[in-house]
């Protein structure tokens, strides 16, 4: 067999080994022993990393995709479903990176969650969660895509409710998982469509089937699961509530991973996607207006999880922006970038709120500069990316998606919210870094801060050199399949810098009122509607369930029990015919030797008058 | 009538009206309908053998069969009564009165 299908085939499989071996020792009876989560998971996520470096490389010098398909699962007569496995330029280069950052998040997760007595099972979840992700990135086929989506959202659910006992994190859990099963509907809903009018849930074969058919319907339903799953406004509350989980898990599922997966699906099927206007300018305004929503509500929280939840949900729609505008490729390297410089914030986010004694609010917190330089240096690193400073990893993808806009032929009201959403991601980025890092310290002085710990340092160092140079490494290796515009205008050039440099300013000038006190008494309906993010969950989850609980209060007391048994049913029958009955008893007495009597006189009267 | 359709008209009539006066014992009253009964079960009989019509020859076992459940239905009650009430005189039996 020749080398290089060899070694790339093999060394996929090896990945999916490696990352279920561990799953496979927990099955045993024996207890694991207290550090299994380091010496097994840990090593396990390494280990496949550097193993999935060689068909990366392999990729980036010949170029090199392939396609396995090792099991024919189950067929119909005419439908049949493999279990097959792509690994085209997307896999290749997605799964390297998400081994990569999730080797950094175990590796934090371990001092983290170093004083659960279920570490081990914390783990577990983890992995499962990480083999669900990468069944779901290297599907060839729909059906496996949807094992790893339903993968991913179950284990979502279960990591984010990790703290049972806590009511807000069940409530957050079943939101995820309410909100992701609206979306999934629409998925069900394009599988059941693709498998009917293309024959099958291979991806090949349902673009070679679809070039002639009018796919607007499934192209909604997927364009409605990844609004489900990634979050699009309409069905976005679950983001910023999932933050209730433990911080691994925030950096893992809600940045980097899952909830990009979503936009994944997208970008795979973008080629049913480039012809339908309609699905483009859904995506195009669905994300112009995801990613000012929840920009906006970003700017007033004070949690600092929330704000960083806020700001993956303004980056994820920006991704949708940019497969609104037929640039799949930018989107998918958005993706890569923004898993680095997310996670490192939430890694630092979570080493901040252990060091200070799991204090969450901003307000409380400050100077950490002095406190904690490491942290608040990578926590710089990583707004500074996300903001689309120059050359920096988020550039690249930022920039390059700006740019594409200014050029595009376009609808100008996304074009300008989006707009104003990076220059709002400028504002909240400096708003966490100042109310972090600078000023005095607003915290009681009893928490010890040390972050001397090589479990931090490694992994905070490994995703800031990400965040670094990943963009670069990138766009280098990457060969663009759309032609991006080269010349425009130097306005158009720099508007993403001259807006979050904008933003930035406008940012300090808030931040230096905050010393002073104009009106003790504030007007703060603007500041209302950001901090109660725009009112939505407080109507949407009340007023829906409400709707339905009185739907079902009509139907099914009122309608079924009430009327149908009780006024029309057997109960009405017998509530007609008890005062009846109650009469007719009134009128008997119960002599029956009178009514005997009676009967006999009458019996020999009219024999006497027949006779006579 | 001949004797014999007076005999048994007589023996249903006074059986009746032992079921219509009954005094004192719901006993009394159940075998004035055995009577009633038996009163019928020869009129069947004398029916088929004087008007010479076969086809109903099996009605006197039929009405036998019949009023042995209904006999039985009686002294259950009876019975019933009696361990109620503890005697089965119907001074006692004046509960639905109003």
């Amino acid at each position: 067999m020749h080398t290089t299908t060899l070694a790339m085939n093999t060394s996929l499989l090896m990945i999916f080994a490696l990352l279920i071996f561990p799953l496979l020792t927990s099955l045993s009876p024996t207890p694991l022993h207290k550090t299994w989560a380091v010496t097994h998971v840990k090593t396990a996520v390494k280990m496949a990393f550097l193993v999935s470096l060689l068909p990366l490389f392999i990729f980036l010098n010949e170029g090199a995709e392939t396609i396995i398909s090792t099991w024919h699962w189950m067929n119909t007569l005419v439908f049949d479903i493999n279990l097959s496995f792509k690994f085209d330029h997307y896999s290749i280069i997605f799964t390297p990176i998400a081994l990569y950052v999730t080797w950094s998040i175990l590796e934090f997760a371990f001092w983290y969650m170093h004083a659960d007595p279920n570490i081990n099972r914390f783990f577990k979840y983890l992995l499962l969660f990480l083999i669900a992700m990468i069944t779901l990135v290297t599907a060839n086929n729909m059906f496996q895509l949807f094992i790893g989506w339903e993968g991913v959202g179950i284990m979502s659910f279960l990591l984010i409710g990790w703290w049972y006992g806590r009511a807000d994190a069940n409530t957050a859990a079943l939101q995820a998982v309410i909100y992701n099963r609206v979306g999934d509907i629409g998925l069900i809903l394009s599988m059941a469509w693709f498998m009917m009018n293309t024959n099958s849930w291979e991806i090949h074969q349902m673009f070679i089937n679809s070039q002639n058919l009018d796919l607007t319907l499934p192209l909604m339903g997927l364009i409605l699961a990844a609004t489900g799953k990634s979050a699009q406004f309409g069905l976005h509350p679950w983001l910023p509530s999932a933050m209730e989980g433990p911080t691994p898990v925030s950096a893992l599922l809600h940045s980097s991973t899952m909830v990009v997966a979503g936009i994944f699906l997208l970008i795979r099927l973008h080629p049913l996607m480039e012809n339908n206007q309609m699905a483009l300018t859904t995506c195009l305004c669905l994300g112009a207006l995801t990613t000012l929503f929840t920009a906006t509500c970003a700017l007033t929280q004070n949690d600092i999880k929330k704000i960083v939840a806020f700001s993956t949900s303004s980056q994820l729609g920006l991704m949708m922006v940019t497969i609104g505008l037929n640039q799949p490729q930018l989107a998918f390297l958005h993706i890569c970038t923004h898993a680095f410089f997310k996670a490192m914030l939430f890694l630092c986010s979570g080493s901040i709120i252990h060091s200070l004694n799991n204090e969450q609010d901003i307000r409380k917190m400050g100077g950490m500069h002095n406190l904690a330089p490491l942290t608040s240096s990578c926590l710089t690193i990583g707004s500074l990316a996300l903001t689309g400073t120059p050359f920096l990893a988020g550039f690249f993808s930022k920039d390059a998606i700006i740019e594409a806009m200014n050029t595009s032929h376009l609808n100008a009201w996304a074009l300008v919210l989006t707009l104003l959403a990076t220059s709002f991601t400028a504002v909240y980025s400096l708003r966490v870094v100042f109310f972090v890092s600078m000023g005095f310290p607003r915290f009681n002085t009893s928490s010890p801060i040390n972050e001397n710990n090589p479990l931090i340092i490694n992994p905070l160092k490994r995703l800031a050199w990400g965040s670094i140079i990943a963009g670069l490494l990138i766009t280098l290796n990457l060969l663009p399949s759309k032609t991006p515009i080269m010349t425009m205008p130097p306005l158009l050039k720099l508007s993403a810098l001259l807006v979050s440099i904008l933003g930035l300013l406008l940012a300090l000038e808030l931040a230096s009122l905050t010393s002073k006190t104009f009106k003790a008494l504030p007007n703060l309906p603007l500041h209302s509607f950001s901090n109660m993010l725009g009112f939505y969950p407080s109507i949407i989850h009340r007023l829906t369930p409400k709707l339905n609980l009185i739907l079902g209060q009509k139907i099914a007391t009122q309608m079924v029990d009430q009327t149908w048994f009780e006024k029309i049913g057997p109960k009405g029958v017998s509530s007609i015919n008890l005062p009846m009955i109650i009469t007719t008893n009134d009128v008997q007495k119960g002599m029956i030797k009178t009514y005997l009597t009676l009967f006999f006189l009458t019996l020999i009267m009219a024999l006497f008058i027949s006779i006579i | 009538m001949t004797p014999v359709h007076f005999s048994f008209t007589a023996a249903f009539t006074l059986g009746l009206m032992g079921l219509a006066f009954h005094r004192t014992h719901l006993l009394s009253a159940l075998i004035c309908l055995e009577g009633m009964m038996l009163s019928l079960f020869i009129a069947l009989s004398l029916w088929t053998l004087q008007l010479e019509a076969t086809a109903f020859s099996t009605a006197p076992m039929l009405l036998l069969a019949f009023s042995a459940c209904e006999a039985s239905a009686g002294l259950a009650l009876l019975v019933a009564t009696a361990r109620t009430h503890g005697t089965d005189r119907l001074q006692n039996l004046n509960l639905l009165q109003c």
